[in-house]
């Protein structure tokens, strides 16, 4: 219920609100703001697919220097090591040959890959991983790797053909090279000040 | 006439808009825009979200033009539409956060500086301004769609997702502090011999 009082104030309000009005622009520039809008929204929309090709895009720019001079910046890390040991963390040895060698024999292929994964094995599991970007593909190569392990099992159960055998396995060790050099690089990094 | 649901709009513009008739859409604009700028100003109270939210609500307003039935004036229904997106706002955890706002705590309003929202021409009108700008966001908005706008107490609620009391003690607060902002001259009112 009203008082006469509250009847005032609210014929008041209502006399303010009667005061002329002004729109804060025109149609032409509300049209204009209505554009820009739309291409807003539509970046908006697109945004999910841009920020994971920027990711992509730094994984590969950061990941390329350092996987092509692997064995000079391992090295030289280890020189460097020497002196700057209590100040920075140096990766302690540096991962077996991983460049690819066509003439290499089988039984060599399957030592190297044994070696690399065995430097893979002995890789600290609490290290500090510096990239975001790095940590995904590494993740994604262990479980590419999982993947082809079961599948050459069931292979092999089923005693598939040797050919096929041994194409997964060559698959297998070109991702376990593919894993050694990117946490190789991630070392180098996470041991760059 | 500034209110929205009293603003006549033709029923051959609105044909037209519907049509896609890019003229008569700018003359609606040009008819209803000021009053829903006002009604936003008074909402929100500070000029730039205002302007967001009016873009906002006449975009969506041409955008759903064609669902329009014509039950109500076209005004109202673009009140409700710029209404709902003033709530939207003013309920936001970001908007509370940023103002130290709290529902139904307190209905001292440290945010205001007493100023204005909306330019007036008339002296009265100045100090109405200055009294709805030394309120809450919430207890400006209640009073003034309860009062000006005609909304209902049930109605407020529903458009806070609160309780009718809610409504109720808003409004309530809202007067007393009104009354006190607009005291001086109630006073000469009732004492001047008519």
């Amino acid at each position: 219920m009203h008082t006469d009082l509250e009847k005032i104030i609210a014929r008041r309000l209502r006399a303010a609100a009667d005061e002329p009005a002004e729109s804060p622009y025109g149609w032409a520039e509300f049209q204009s703001r209505r554009q820009r809008s739309r291409l807003t929204r539509v970046i908006e929309r697109n945004r999910p697919a841009a920020i994971a090709a920027a990711v992509l895009a730094a994984v590969v720019v950061t990941a390329v220097p350092f996987l092509r001079s692997s064995h000079e910046a391992g090295s030289s890390l280890e020189v460097r090591s020497r002196h700057e040991h209590a100040q920075t963390y140096v990766p302690p040895f540096v991962p077996p040959d991983t460049a690819v060698h066509p003439r290499m024999s089988d039984r060599q292929e399957q030592t190297r890959t044994r070696a690399i994964e065995g430097w893979l094995a002995g890789l600290p599991h609490n290290r500090v991983i510096m990239r975001v970007g790095t940590h995904a593909a590494v993740s994604s190569l262990q479980d590419q790797i999982a993947a082809l392990d079961d599948l050459m099992s069931t292979e092999r159960a089923s005693n598939a053909q040797p050919g096929r055998i041994e194409a997964l396995e060559q698959q297998r060790e070109q991702l376990v090279s593919s894993l050694a050099q990117l946490q190789y690089a991630e070392m180098l990094a996470s041991a760059t000040p | 006439m500034s209110r929205l649901g009293d603003i006549p709009i033709s029923k051959e513009l609105i044909a037209g808009a519907r049509a896609g008739d890019e003229g008569a859409q700018a003359a609606i604009y040009g008819l209803l825009a000021p009053a829903v700028f006002a009604l936003i100003r008074r909402l929100v109270g500070n000029r730039a979200v205002a302007e967001d939210l009016f873009q906002d609500s006449m975009m969506a307003f041409f955008q759903r033009f064609g669902d329009f039935r014509g039950e109500a004036p076209l005004g109202a229904w673009l009140r409700q539409i710029a209404v709902t997106r003033c709530l939207m706002y003013l309920r936001s955890p970001w908007h509370r956060a940023r103002l130290h706002w709290e529902f139904g705590d307190d209905d001292v309003w440290v945010g205001s500086t007493m100023l204005p929202i909306t330019p007036a021409t008339s002296a009265d009108a100045v100090d109405v301004e200055r009294a709805l700008a030394s309120l809450t966001p919430v207890g400006r908005a209640v009073v003034w769609l309860f009062e000006v706008e005609g909304y209902s107490h049930q109605e407020i609620a529903r458009l806070f997702g609160r309780s009718v009391s809610f409504s109720k003690s808003q409004l309530a607060r809202a007067l007393s502090r009104l009354r006190q902002g607009l005291a001086p001259q109630e006073d000469q009112e009732a004492c001047t011999p008519i």
